[in-house]
């Protein structure tokens, strides 16, 4: 207990200096850009700074790379107040409650409840991060090959049935696609290159961060290209200063947001807008104004906000700990952790006690800046959200072509940006969800080694796979997601439930 | 039954993924066991891709049968008037910027050098999105040059921000 207490305190003393203030506040700042305007999404925002902070310290970089994600994420709340567009997807529920309260003219107040309620909320999530963290890791170190393959196939698994809304199979697809796409290039255990088709470039693999920029980036860049042009809810802005006694009154919201955003956020790929849109949900069950719900309501709101921030560090908790990303913007985080060499995964606790509770500060000192931007600089980031979408999205395009290259210099990496552009938009418009198709990329190699491993250890037999205790909590619990999912099941239970209830 | 939107696409996509899903199962049959190389059999390179294939061709199975069962032969109906008119705008702004963001990713860059390449890139873009055939000759003259001003900008500030300020390397 005063052990973890100690570290807390010496992780600190990394941060205390000038450097990290001046690196939180720029990265920050860029971050609510990225977030506030549509078409940058913080995925997309966390993979340019990748590239950008390539030569600075490990620490000071991650530190930038937190702070932005932050920043983003709360920065989309903006756009969703003002434009009724969520600058990010994790502020789509935000829309539904800010942007009427724009519409009546309290914009201000709408922007300063998701100012606070944003702060509030990665505060929660980063506590949990701070006490989960090193349990989970030391907890994952009894982890074997067979427990990783589960742990790969359940990620998947829930991660399609939880961010695709009516259409389960489409998240599945996504997911297995995501599986596939990793198993392009020279395989984990003999260096066997796998259709690479002769091809040098191919056998090198498919990056992460490419994919990404191409999914995130260029998708979005012609998704909103293809939509209609957004119109400001207003210009006038009233009081911006967050009302304490709002916040006060909607404790118990504030509190079941930021715990269910966290629980979401730690579950692998099922990220912020998924946290967002089950807090929105639950507040809306519990609440005593359910009628105000999608016509302004503050509660919807401050659920929203509280709930999708308090994802971040929940999406962290797996990352560090199991190498399994929560969400895509931590997906990215998880790569640039290696580029800088921090390995995460269940020996992090061994390896690099500090680096967690130094992750716990940079969740900190980014929520920091965030509130502070978010209370002082309203009317500039007005101006922002003005600019057409016609001179800021080739510039959007520019950065994307920029990111893939700078990490490799190769432009084989700028035509597979390209490639999971146009694909991820047809798979978009076709309402499959990104993020199991993310967590594919990133678990395929691990499902791949650890199965094979896990086959050579049993000689085959599969029996070990699903009675080993721990194997046996994540097959059931999948199991369980995919009956639930199938249509007959879906329908016997609603008859099943209208019996109980009349 | 009520014909979802998608059906169709989703017939299209889940017989794509039939194939697909079998000709990666092929692919992965055909790879080296390595057998000479001694390996533990349950190693082979080709065990994980044709499990993996093997979902695919169900998840993709299952997704055409859905389809079909839902109507996807059925005839659609037609778009108003309205919807039409703003569903043929839309493919055209998607097909314009799928078209520069393709020719620039794809054709410039590599070719010319960084700074030209997205100089043109962006000047064609802002232009090509802000032409207004109802423009007089003084307003179009003004948002050409407002256009060139923004691409000269770009061309400039981001070499300079990225190669300078962070030392990374351009195309």
């Amino acid at each position: 207990m005063f052990d973890g207490l100690i570290q807390l305190g010496s992780a600190f003393s990394t941060f205390a200096n000038l450097i990290t203030v001046f690196n939180v506040g720029w990265a920050t700042l860029i971050g609510i850009i990225i977030g506030a305007l549509p078409g940058l999404t913080a995925t997309m925002g966390v993979a340019l700074l990748t590239t950008l902070t390539y030569k600075m310290a490990p620490e000071q970089a991650i530190l930038v790379l937190i702070s932005v994600y932050v920043g983003a994420i709360y920065g989309g709340s903006r756009s969703a107040i003002l434009l009724n567009i969520p600058g990010t997807p994790a502020n789509a529920a935000t829309t539904l409650d800010g942007f009427p309260l724009a519409r009546k003219g309290l914009a201000g107040e709408a922007m300063g409840l998701a100012t606070s309620a944003s702060v509030v909320g990665t505060l929660i999530g980063v506590l949990f991060l701070a006490a989960i963290a090193p349990v989970l890791a030391e907890f994952a170190l009894s982890f074997g090959s067979f427990e990783y393959f589960w742990l790969a196939i359940f990620g998947i698994v829930i991660a399609g049935q939880m961010t695709s809304f009516d259409d389960v199979l489409k998240g599945w697809i996504a997911g297995f696609l995501g599986l596939l796409v990793a198993m392009v290039g020279q395989e984990g255990i003999h260096a066997e290159p796998r259709f690479s088709f002769g091809n040098s470039d191919l056998a090198g693999g498919i990056g992460l961060i490419p994919a990404l920029v191409g999914a995130f980036g260029l998708a979005e860049v012609l998704a909103v290209m293809k939509g209609r042009a957004a119109e400001l809810a207003t210009k006038a802005v009233d009081r911006v200063v967050p009302s304490f006694r709002t916040m006060w009154h909607y404790k118990r919201t504030i509190a079941r947001s930021g715990v269910i955003g966290t629980i979401v956020g730690i579950i692998p790929g099922v990220g912020e807008d998924i946290g967002a849109w089950i807090s929105y949900a639950a507040a809306r069950r519990a609440s005593k104004e359910r009628a105000l719900f999608g016509s302004g309501s503050r509660e919807g709101l401050i659920a929203a906000e509280t709930g999708n921030n308090a994802a971040i560090p929940g999406a962290l908790i797996p990352a560090l700990t199991l190498a399994v990303p929560g969400s895509a913007p931590a997906a990215v985080l998880l790569a640039a952790m290696l580029i800088h060499g921090i390995q995460p995964g269940p020996m992090i606790m061994i390896e690099a006690p500090d680096f967690v509770f130094q992750v716990v500060w940079m969740v900190i000192l980014a929520t920091i800046a965030m509130g502070i931007f978010g209370i002082l600089l309203t009317r500039p980031l007005l101006t922002i959200l003005l600019i057409p979408r016609e001179r800021l999205m080739p510039i959007v395009f520019v950065l994307c072509v920029i990111g893939p290259y700078a990490i490799t210099q190769r432009l084989f990496d700028v035509y597979v940006m390209v490639f999971f552009g146009i694909l991820g938009f047809i798979l978009r418009e076709m309402k499959y969800p990104m993020a199991p198709l993310v967590l594919g990329i990133i678990l395929g190699d691990l499902l791949d080694k650890n199965l094979r491993r896990a086959l050579v250890l049993s000689d085959g037999d599969l029996t070990p796979f699903f009675t080993r205790p721990i194997s046996a909590v994540l097959w059931i619990t999948t199991a369980l997601v995919i009956v639930l999912a199938l249509p007959p099941v879906q329908r016997a239970v609603t008859r099943f439930m209208r019996w109980e209830n009349p | 039954m009520e014909t979802r939107p998608l059906v169709r696409a989703d017939l299209i996509t889940g017989v794509i993924l039939l194939v697909f899903g079998l000709a990666v199962l092929a692919e992965s049959y055909g790879m080296p066991r390595l057998e000479e190389r001694n390996i533990n059999p349950w190693t082979a390179p080709g065990i994980v891709p044709g499990v993996l294939a093997i979902v695919i061709v169900i998840l993709g199975a299952a997704l055409a049968l859905r389809s079909l069962a839902a109507g996807a032969l059925r005839a659609r109906s037609p778009l108003s008037e309205e919807e039409a008119t703003e569903a043929r705008a839309a493919t055209v702004r998607l097909f314009t910027c799928g078209a520069l963001c393709l020719v620039y990713a794809t054709v410039l860059v590599g070719r010319l050098p960084f700074w030209l390449a997205t100089a043109l890139f962006v000047f064609a873009f802002i232009v090509a999105f802000e032409w207004n055939s109802a423009d007089n000759g003084a307003t179009r003259l003004r948002r050409i040059g407002f256009a060139a001003a923004i691409a000269a900008a770009t061309a400039i500030v981001i070499p300079y921000v990225f190669e300078y300020l962070f030392l990374v390397r351009l195309p």
